[in-house]
């Protein structure tokens, strides 16, 4: 299986366009929303300025962009060209192709997070303590594990032409929703009540609290919970089918 | 004497999609170091045929062993090594980096240069797998196939997209596999591919078995030809129903079709009839045809 995850591995840190769109891209967006902001002015109810704010919510994004774009549309795929029947022709167990995926994915999402604090504390002074730095990129990256169960899901659940538009679809409809382009404090009441419940929100809500120095709010970590198991159990449901189905 | 289980055993194999039934109560058995060829037109029900011997599609009645196991333990063993008709590859990566993974993978792996050069894909190790020809991918999924020391070998159509030189080498390897004592099992809708490499035949027609013998019996039995020709008056079937080796007749209007095991003795004792046939033809059967015929004749024999 190690051999796999290698090459997966490889090929992820091969892709150029790939790594520009999903390392570059949220360090690029988080300047253009943080780069005009007054550095002291805070968000509303949250104590923190702008770019701080920011700077986790285009780190999460980042990460989710990593995992979820890369592996839906490459598994559906991958099923399609026979490449997955190719594998179950080897050695390899069946948790093995998913797991080189999803290993392929946080290869990706490790530098997305890091470039975004590094161009937030060098380009934005944005300044936490070392521990608040390490607690930030661990529960990022680990909480991206969430979304990339999600993006293998899409790509056993869709395939040829759909898989795109709807991980397309998820892709901003999660980015927008959870707040991470924009607080969710500048929506309507009615918004904010359905953002509440979005998984990119009390993913990015984790970070904040860790700038904010706080313990994590017990119904984000559930939140978040909940869609890792409903997302893992999809994918695993939906990878059975599709085995049967060969 | 030792008991060895057998390469391969159906036993009462059945797998329909919805109506169709591809695979109809099939049972054969593989022994070990034979060369089989399963023959069939497009529709026979080869591809299901294998994917049911790999352990890919699961049968809806009946059972199937490889070496006396399951074909998820017999691969996990390492005992298969196949290549898929439809076998995509893993695109963005080299041809020896592939090539490695499948000897990673393998419990009794070559040596990845060994492969490389075995299957012919030497000079193009490093060239990325989504920029090969149909030929060379279909090389590469030799290579795949062929990346360990397996017992049994299967090949679904494994020539197709390759031209004539390149299939004529990729059998001379696919022999040399089949020297070292292999099993070797391969799908083809080719009678010449089959008659050239195998020294076993199954006719694989609408799921079902039709006949299993060497390419030779198989040959014979599809070997029936066709004569047609015209004749003037009034047409009396009868003499022409008792001409030798005829199998099948066909008259209407003036036009005489006939199928037979010996067109040259037919159309011999058809002038002996003294009658004077216009517009002769005689044409050997396609192997769409030959199914059919081996068809009738197997159903003859039933009723």
């Amino acid at each position: 299986m190690n051999s796999l995850i290698k090459l997966e591995l490889t090929r992820a840190l091969r892709n150029r366009k790939f790594l520009f769109f999903s390392v570059i891209y949220p360090s690029v967006l988080f300047l253009l929303i943080a780069g005009t902001a007054d550095a002291t002015t805070e968000i509303d109810g949250t104590g923190l300025t702008l770019p701080t704010y920011m700077m986790v919510s285009m780190a999460s994004f980042g990460a989710l962009t990593a995992v979820l774009m890369g592996n839906s549309e490459r598994i559906a795929k991958e099923r399609e060209s026979g490449w997955v029947r190719q594998l179950r022709l080897t050695t390899l167990p069946g948790r093995g192709y998913v797991l080189a995926k999803t290993a392929g994915a946080a290869v990706v999402s490790l530098p997305s997070i890091v470039v975004v604090f590094t161009v937030a504390a060098l380009v934005k002074d944005v300044r936490l303590d070392a521990w608040q730095w390490v607690a930030l990129t661990g529960v990022i990256w680990a909480g991206s594990l969430v979304f990339a169960a999600l993006g293998v899901a899409i790509g056993y659940l869709a395939s040829g032409d759909a898989v795109r538009p709807i991980t397309m679809i998820t892709y901003f409809g999660l980015s927008i929703l959870g707040g991470l382009w924009m607080p969710t404090t500048t929506f309507p009441g009615w918004l904010q009540d359905i953002a509440r419940w979005v998984p990119t929100h009390a993913y990015a809500a984790l970070g904040q609290a860790i700038e904010q120095s706080q313990a994590p709010h017990v119904k984000d970590i559930a939140v978040l919970a909940v869609f890792f198991a409903l997302f893992t159990g999809g994918a695993a449901w939906l990878y059975r089918k599709d085995t049967l189905k060969a | 004497m030792t008991t060895t289980a057998p390469v391969v055993a159906f036993d009462q194999v059945s797998k329909a999609y919805g109506e169709v039934r591809a695979v109809d109560g099939l049972t054969l058995t593989l022994h070990p170091g034979e060369t089989v060829a399963l023959l069939g037109p497009n529709g026979a029900g080869k591809s299901t045929t294998l994917d049911l011997l790999l352990g890919l599609k699961a049968a809806d009645n009946g059972s199937v062993g490889l070496f006396g196991a399951t074909p998820r333990e017999a691969i996990v063993g390492g005992r298969v090594g196949a290549m898929l008709q439809t076998g995509g590859l893993m695109d963005e990566v080299t041809v020896a980096e592939l090539v490695r993974l499948a000897c990673d993978l393998h419990p009794r792996p070559y040596r990845v240069s060994e492969v490389l050069a075995r299957a012919g894909v030497a000079q193009i190790a490093d060239r990325k797998v989504n920029k090969l020809s149909g030929g060379q991918a279909q090389r590469v999924r030799f290579a795949l196939a062929t990346a360990g020391d397996s017992d049994l070998i299967v090949l679904d159509e494994p020539t197709t997209g390759m031209d004539v030189t390149t299939r004529q080498a990729f059998w001379a390897t696919m022999r040399e596999q089949a020297d070292q004592g292999r099993t070797v099992l391969f799908a083809t809708h080719y009678l010449e591919e089959a008659d050239a490499v195998a020294d076993r035949v199954l006719v694989l027609h609408r799921g079902r078995l039709l006949a299993d013998g060497t390419a030779a019996e198989i040959k014979a039995k599809a070997g029936a030809r066709r004569v047609s020709f015209d004749l003037e008056g009034t047409i009396d079937e009868t003499p022409l129903r008792e001409l030798p080796f005829l199998t099948t007749i066909d008259v209407s209007g003036q036009t005489v079709r006939i199928q037979s095991s010996d067109a040259d003795a037919t159309v011999h004792a058809l002038y002996g009839l003294g009658l004077y046939p216009r517009n002769l033809e005689v044409a050997g059967l396609g192997l769409e045809q030959a199914f059919v015929a081996i068809t009738a004749a197997e159903e003859a024999k039933q009723s």
